[in-house]
């Protein structure tokens, strides 16, 4: 245990990218989970390069071909879709919309949530305190239900999906924000620059700000499941995304209707969303691992032995 | 106590006070209902007098007095969709929702403690493997997928389960199994990791060196001082259980306050959507602060 | 101790007993899947499908019905009926009848039924059938009536099947969900899980086999199909296409629906006749039919065979992308801006695969050459397009529609599609209107011949909208049920029609 001195800051101490590779190497299934991810992001920002306007293009003599059949070429593997348009082109495109969407709503919440965060921990003026009321009013009640009853007035777009998925999950950030803010606030550095005259600007934004950061950072990674979960929900219950654009959601939504006789429409954009989730789930609890001194040597054993 | 009890109450009570109004302005924002009501062929005189007829001609802010002056004197509206009391449609529907939502959060936190708790028992073994894989992949499943790809295998494939509905206990395995999926995922890394970090304190330590039999070391002392963390996240999760419930029952046809809050949505029963918001809020609200209680009875430290 | 062993010995014992009771009264009893909850069980909105289709001449009786094959009005609660002068007509009542509540059935119920429906105290859908007639009712004997209305009235008995009787002891301001009418059915249970209707022992006519029937409901169509399938079910209507995979229980019919798109013909560049009939004709008919089934009807008009004034003469548009293309072209050398954005508005749910047409025809006016965006929207937004006052920002735009019109006349379909004053048309064009005025007022073979030019007309010369098929239901019907669907299905399930085979 001589290599590693657990400190103070554990999550820093594995720092280099081999360390890290090498801990990703002993757990095959991070691993694993990590290469898919890999694939898949690769795949949504290469795709309307790799598959054309193969997502699009109308095959209404092909509807609902089966998968695995590989007469109409390789794009057809999966089978096709009620409109006879393949099933993997779909899945890559939709993968961009799927991942845009959750990409900008963890982004947006992170922000917003993040900045009212630092303001309700700072300051004890009113409207902290609304803030606080704000976040318990979204907390208290179901997400899915607030989020379907927004986006029924509002009307679905991509905009307002966005919007609601962020305000759903904000609260989240907004509580780490103000609770790490209210213990940095007391700590010897802040004090120092508020006796210096700083403004309270200055010192959240050049002080605080950027310790608060790290943390909710790590909380957005494991969100980016949560929120492609409730965006397919959603999607799927046909307040999300509309057609023509589509995400997984969507396309399980689309292929509902079909179960009986072609299982395929709906299977596959389900399983990817369940592969991506359970990889992105994966992979944070083996960060916790690596984060975690109590834990970590798990990752470190095998190495040791073998030397 | 009783004051941290009136604080809470108080809060609550603003909380779903500000809720109700928020979902009142939305909704109202959703525009004129009555062409949702009234066949497409209708005249506008008949459209004019269903407006009348509901009160929907008024200035908005007017409804809304008329609304809160209701309220008070616990009138609740009408149902525009079933001619009837809109609170008698959602309490009617609201007990079916606790009972799935109540079998199905007990099953997963009892079989959540049994496997975390085993899995924590044997760090890194097979046991611990497959279960932290299981719970995971469980957490991260879209219900609605789990859902139809169930009806599909085991109603429609198999022939064993009933495809939708409610009647036998027969009924009862799959809404409940997919509504069970997320919480025990969660509920098993919650259990595992504090029972591992219990496992791993100076008390622990002690007891084993006294020889105490393992089981009761893992049932006995460690358990109980894992379950605050366990109730914490449990009653989290008991919320968002109504996320679940919405998709599980509308796949399932399950007449519960998900379905009907959905359907109400789409169908501009605005005194329906209120009703089943105040209602679930209420329960939620209550649910906490039982949660609060249970603290002081797990952990004696505990004071309000 | 003792007794409760009891009580569980005898609770065991019962429960094991149940189900062979339970088998030899099931011979007479039937389980329906509907699509759709009812909203409510008030018989004067018998008109909306999920209404309907439980109560419609099973809890409650019309005046008249409409022969599904002629469209012609039949007698039911009414005998006869004669026109006395234009605007008044005299209906005479059958003999013996009685509500199941045991009120009889007179010229009095009559007149408060109909008082009822069109007191404006309660929302009733089925007078929407009427438009804005005023009526007044006269009862002359005891099972004598007359109707008079304030302008002619010559479809006065098709109008009178959407009249549902009800008992004169229903409440006349306020909508109930406990009907009594004079059907041989009488509502037993009402909640939100079930409707369930027993049979009435005081029914006027032939007693009907089936003694109980309860109804269920779920939105899937691939759910219901399955129930049917495994037995939970014995009836469900209107399947999906894709469903109906199996020959010997699924029967597929003609439903009195018509799919279509409107052209807004007042807005650029949708108001050049040549655009207008490009979109018609870049359509890939036979590959779009593909979404709806083997057995549906290319239309040409927005009335299906069977209506009067439908014409069989009249030929759909053929598929032509070339033409389509050369008759953009002209357009843009004649200087239309065919480049701007059409929006392409559908409506979510509208019917089975709608969305996927809506995608493909999208697709196939982006390879004509226009510039169409398909916006997808629920129920009530979409509704503002359809109806008048349009939204002032609406643009050029096409709106997915579906129109159905089983009451045997194309007087509900012409004056709201193709009037100026209709509350779904585009169009302003007085000639037309004139036409249509003389058409509703005619009778006989010449109301046929003038409904027939005017649909030619909406087909050759204005092309005011895009006719795309006439639809099919399909039904799965179990193997224990001797029953089939036909074009008023889509409004009611009789129970006295379904007779259960013997074998």
């Amino acid at each position: 245990m001589t290599i590693i001195t657990p400190d103070t800051k554990p999550a820093a101490v594995p720092g280099s990218g081999s360390v890290l590779l090498a801990y990703l190497k002993r757990d095959k299934l991070a691993l694993a989970a990590a290469i898919f991810l890999a694939i898949v992001v690769i795949a949504a920002a290469l795709g309307p390069w790799l598959v054309g306007d193969a997502a699009s293009r109308l095959g209404l003599r092909q509807r609902n071909l089966a998968p695995f059949a590989l007469a109409s070429g390789w794009i057809y593997v999966l089978g096709a879709d009620t409109l006879g348009r393949p099933i993997l082109a779909r899945l890559i495109v939709g993968a961009q919309n799927t991942f845009g969407i959750a990409a900008a709503a963890v982004f947006a919440s992170m922000l917003v949530g993040g900045t009212l965060g630092l303001i309700a921990g700072y300051s004890e003026r009113w409207y902290s305190h609304l803030i606080l009321r704000l976040a318990d009013v979204v907390m208290s009640f179901p997400s899915l239900l607030l989020a379907l009853i927004v986006l029924y007035t509002l009307g679905p777009s991509i905009t307002n999906l966005v919007i609601v998925l962020a305000v759903t999950r904000m609260p989240i950030y907004l509580r780490t924000a103000r609770a790490e803010v209210l213990e940095l606030r007391e700590r010897m550095f802040v004090s120092a620059a508020r006796a210096m005259g700083a403004k309270p600007t200055r010192i959240i934004v050049r002080h605080i700000a950027p310790l608060v950061l790290p943390t909710l950072v790590t909380i957005s990674a494991i969100d980016f499941a949560t929120v492609i979960l409730s965006e397919s929900a959603l999607s799927f219950l046909g307040l999300g995304i509309q057609p023509p654009d589509f995400t997984w959601g969507a396309m399980v939504a689309n292929g509902r209707g079909y179960l009986a006789t072609a299982w395929w429409i709906a299977f596959w954009p389900g399983l990817a969303i369940m592969l991506t989730t359970l990889s992105l789930n994966i992979l944070s609890n083996w960060a916790r691992t690596v984060a975690d001194p109590q834990q970590r040597w798990r990752l470190q054993t095998l190495r040791k032995a073998a030397r | 106590m009783i004051t941290y009890l009136g604080r809470r109450a108080f809060h609550s009570i603003l909380s779903v006070i500000g809720l109700l109004t928020l979902v009142f302005f939305l909704t109202r924002l959703t525009g004129d209902p009555s062409a949702l009501y009234l066949p497409l062929d209708s005249t506008a005189e008949a459209r004019a007098a269903f407006a009348r007829l509901n009160g929907l001609d008024q200035p908005i802010y007017w409804q809304f007095l008329d609304y809160l002056r209701d309220l008070l004197q616990l009138d609740f509206g009408e149902s525009l969709r079933q001619n009837r009391s809109a609170m008698q449609v959602a309490l009617e529907a609201f007990p079916e929702t606790l009972k799935l939502a109540a079998v199905a959060i007990t099953l997963s936190t009892a079989l959540a403690i049994l496997v975390g708790s085993l899995a924590a028992a044997r760090p890194g073994s097979m046991f611990d493997r497959v279960a932290s894989f299981v719970s995971l992949a469980g957490a991260s499943a879209p219900d609605f997928w789990v859902a139809i790809v169930g009806i599909l295998v085991f109603a429609v494939g198999l022939g064993l389960l009933p495809t939708s509905g409610t009647g036998t206990w027969a009924h009862w395995i799959m809404p409940v199994f997919v509504l069970m999926l997320r919480p025990f995922g969660l509920l098993v890394q919650v259990v595992r990791g504090t029972m591992l970090s219990a496992l791993a304190s100076p008390y622990i330590k002690t007891a084993r060196a006294k020889g105490l039999p393992r089981q009761k070391i893992i049932f006995g002392h460690a358990l109980r001082n894992s379950l605050l963390p366990v109730v914490t996240v449990a009653g989290d999760l008991a919320t968002s259980l109504v996320n679940g419930a919405v998709v599980v029952e509308s796949i399932f046809g399950w007449p519960g306050i998900g379905k009907l809050m959905i359907d109400s949505i789409i169908q501009r029963d605005f005194a329906v959507v209120q009703s089943t918001i105040l209602v679930t809020a209420t329960a939620i609200f209550i649910l906490n602060i039982a949660i609060d209680l249970l603290y002081a009875v797990l952990d004696p430290r505990i004071r309000y | 101790m003792n007794r409760s062993v009891h009580t569980i010995a005898a609770v065991v014992l019962m429960t094991a007993a149940a189900p062979s009771a339970v088998a030899q009264e099931a011979a007479q009893e039937i389980r329906i899947v509907l699509p759709e909850q009812p909203a409510n069980l008030e018989p004067c909105g018998t008109i909306i499908t999920n209404v309907g289709q439980i109560l419609s001449q099973n809890v409650v009786e019309s005046l008249t019905v409409i022969d599904p094959v002629t469209g012609q009005p039949q007698p039911k609660l009414a005998t006869e009926w004669t026109s006395v002068d234009p605007t008044t007509w005299r209906i005479k009542l059958r003999e013996g009848v009685k509500f199941q509540d045991g009120t009889e059935l007179n010229a009095d119920a009559v007149a408060f039924s109909i008082n009822r429906m069109i007191s404006g105290k309660l929302t009733c859908s089925n007078i929407a059938k009427f438009g804005d007639a005023k009526l007044t009712l006269t009862p002359v004997d005891d099972l004598t009536v007359e109707i008079k209305s304030d302008r002619p009235e010559p479809i006065m008995p098709t109008l009178l099947s959407v009249v549902m009787i009800v008992s004169p002891k229903t409440p006349v301001d306020q909508a109930v969900n406990d009907p009594v009418g004079t059907g041989p059915f009488t509502l037993s249970t009402f909640s939100p899980q079930t409707v369930v209707l027993d049979a009435f022992d005081g029914y006027w006519g032939k007693k009907p086999e089936i003694t109980k029937a309860t109804y269920v409901w779920r939105p899937e169509s691939s759910i219901r199909a399955a129930m049917v399938e495994t037995g939970e079910a014995d009836l469900t209507p209107s399947i999906a296409i894709q469903d109906a995979s199996n020959p010997e229980t699924d029967f597929a019919y003609l439903n009195s629906e018509t799919t279509a798109i409107r052209i807004d013909a007042a807005e650029p560049p949708l108001d050049d006749l040549r655009v207008r009939k490009a979109l018609n004709l870049a359509i890939d008919w036979e590959g779009l039919a593909q979404l709806f089934g083997d057995d549906v009807k290319r239309a040409s008009q927005m009335v299906v065979s069977g209506i009067n004034g439908h014409d069989d003469a009249l030929e759909p548009w053929p598929y032509d992308p070339e033409e389509a293309k050369k008759l953009i072209e002209e357009a843009r050398t004649a200087g239309v801006a065919v480049d701007t954005e059409i929006k392409l508005i559908g409506r979510n749910g509208i019917y089975p695969n709608g969305a996927e047409a809506m995608e493909a025809m999208m697709t196939m006016w982006q390879d004509a050459g226009l510039n169409v965006k398909l916006t997808m929207l629920d129920v009530a937004d979409w509704l503002r397009y359809l109806q008048k006052p349009f939204p002032p920002e609406r643009g050029p735009n096409l709106l997915q529609m579906m129109h159905d019109n089983n009451k045997g006349d194309a007087a509900f379909t012409v004056p709201i599609f193709y009037r100026s004053s209709g509350s779904y048309s585009t169009l302003a064009d007085p000639a037309f209107d004139k036409e249509i005025d003389a058409a509703l007022a005619a009778t006989g073979e010449a109301r046929t011949n003038s409904f027939k030019a005017i649909f030619g007309k909406a087909r050759n010369e204005v092309v005011a909208d895009i006719p795309m098929f006439h639809m099919i239901g399909y039904t799965r019907v179990g193997t224990r049920l001797e029953w089939k669907p036909d074009i008023t299905t889509n409004s009611e399930i009789p129970l006295a029609n379904i007779a259960i085979k013997k074998d």
